[in-house]
């Protein structure tokens, strides 16, 4: 995952460079081709996430009980009821995506729906639909475009240094694009760490806003980690099927556990069940 | 929803709005007469129990309650937990009146305990139509919105849009339709 995501991010940087150094557009085309993009992403962020995942919208007479559940659900906290969609594998696991509570989608796997009680199911989606509520789509879309922003600007800043102010240039310093080069991959770090950094950050918001829905934090405390023991026994093929819809996931699916927690989009499941147990305190439940 | 809900997250479930359930008596006449519906004498409130012990004990509270204004009315009331974890307080009465008076109470004193984000809906059942009619109130949005189930898991969208614009003057219809929660399994 981590690997994944700093390949994409350094395609990203190198797409970047070429088209400013080689096409030579300039910073405002640059700029409307950042904000197209974050725009795009913000505006389908339900359909194309669907579509990524090859997830299906099911009606009510296709899983009148998962229909039940949402909608009650919605109704506690207070949210239009979202597109619900079904994946087809055997990964115990759920999504939510939409740029708005009114433009939501809410997916779960089959695998989550055969594997868990019905509680434990209904803390899940409890914890997706936290997602909506706390606007998590918009949080991060709107995280990535700033990253985007800096490291873009960082690079023209260099440019404009680099170039300008006449002939001082030094020619006998390292090349122009390595510096270009070295500084955007340092900003593009920075804000890889920062928006992981959020991203677990509202995993535990919505772990919270779960036990707030549900009033009973151990379900999905059980359910998580049933999902994550099921993650590692299920074979890899499927693991690796399911792997590019990571930070959407309520637990990544991953093949190998190999980065700290720095780098991990959602925080590790210890973690996060010692926070719910504590919230599970702070509601007066006893806890096992 | 401000913005520091969405910048930390929320911190808490939110709570019933302005209790509106009277409007129901006053819009009963316009049923009858208009429509042919009339109080089937059951109605129901749901609820998601936390069962931490607060709760527990404020919810005996409010048990003891319900039951003594059951008593004056001359209400019968049963309780209920379906297999999605909530609770039900099922009501029977002739008097839409008194159904609607304790679904009132149980609102009200829940809230009072500083349980009030708990609280889901209440449902009332109408005959006359060729299926059972039903009124769902929303806690959360303070409105109603009809339900007409005509079948195991079919709603009769037609029948409820014509009783929303029958009765949008009379009663706080929910006008977003996707907050028009089901509720199949009411035990009516």
């Amino acid at each position: 995952m981590l690997l994944t995501s700093g390949l994409l991010g350094l395609l990203y940087v190198v797409f970047a460079i070429v088209l400013f150094q080689v096409l030579n557009v300039g910073l405002a085309p640059m700029l409307v081709i950042v904000i197209g993009i974050a725009l795009f992403q913000f505006y389908t962020s339900d359909k194309l996430a669907l579509a990524a995942a090859g997830a299906k919208v099911v009606s009510r007479e296709d899983a009148p009980q998962l229909h039940d559940m949402v909608e009650r659900l919605c109704g506690m906290a207070d949210l239009p009821k979202p597109k619900i969609a079904i994946m087809n594998t055997p990964v115990p696991n759920a999504f939510a995506t939409g740029r708005s509570p009114k433009h939501a989608a809410v997916c779960v796997t089959t695998g989550l729906w055969e594997r868990l009680e019905p509680k434990e199911v209904e803390g899940v989606l409890a914890h997706e639909l936290s997602h909506i509520a706390n606007r998590d789509v918009l949080v991060m879309t709107v995280a990535s475009f700033f990253a985007m922003l800096a490291a873009m600007l960082t690079r023209f800043g260099l440019y404009a240094g680099m170039w300008g102010g006449g002939g001082r240039r030094d020619n006998n310093g390292p090349p122009v694009w390595l510096i270009i080069f070295a500084v955007s991959i340092l900003v593009y770090a920075i804000s890889f760490v920062l928006i992981r950094t959020i991203s677990r950050y509202r995993e535990y918001a919505a772990d919270r806003g779960s036990a707030l829905i549900t009033g009973a934090p151990e379900y999905l405390m059980s359910a998580l980690q049933k999902i994550s023991s099921q993650m590692t026994l299920i074979p890899n093929r499927d693991l690796r099927q399911v792997e590019g819809m990571n930070a959407f996931f309520i637990i990544p699916a991953k093949v190998k556990t190999f980065s700290s927690e720095l780098f991990m989009d959602h925080p590790p499941i210890e973690k996060r069940l010692a926070a719910l147990a504590e919230i599970a305190r702070e509601m007066g439940r006893p806890v096992a | 929803m401000g913005l520091r809900d969405i910048l930390s997250g929320r911190k808490k479930l939110p709570g019933p709005k302005d209790d509106r359930l009277f409007a129901l008596t006053t819009a009963a006449v316009t049923l009858q007469v208009e429509l042919g519906l009339t109080c089937a004498g059951a109605a129901a409130i749901t609820f998601k129990p936390q069962s931490s012990g607060e709760f527990r004990s404020a919810f005996d509270d409010v048990d003891k309650l319900l039951d003594a204004v059951a008593q004056q009315s001359g209400s019968t009331i049963d309780r209920k937990s379906d297999d999605y974890g909530y609770d039900w307080i099922v009501v029977h009465d002739p008097q839409l009146e008194d159904l609607v008076g304790t679904a009132h109470t149980l609102a009200s004193e829940l809230t009072a305990q500083g349980f009030g984000e708990q609280l889901l809906a209440a449902i009332f059942k109408f005959d006359g139509g060729t299926n059972p009619v039903y009124w769902i109130y929303g806690f959360k949005r303070g409105s109603f919105w009809p339900f007409v189930p005509s079948g195991k898991d079919e709603r009769d969208n037609a029948t409820e849009l014509e009783l929303k614009a029958k009765l949008e003057h009379e009663l706080p219809i929910e006008p977003d339709l996707t907050r028009w929660l089901a509720l199949f399994d009411a035990p009516l």
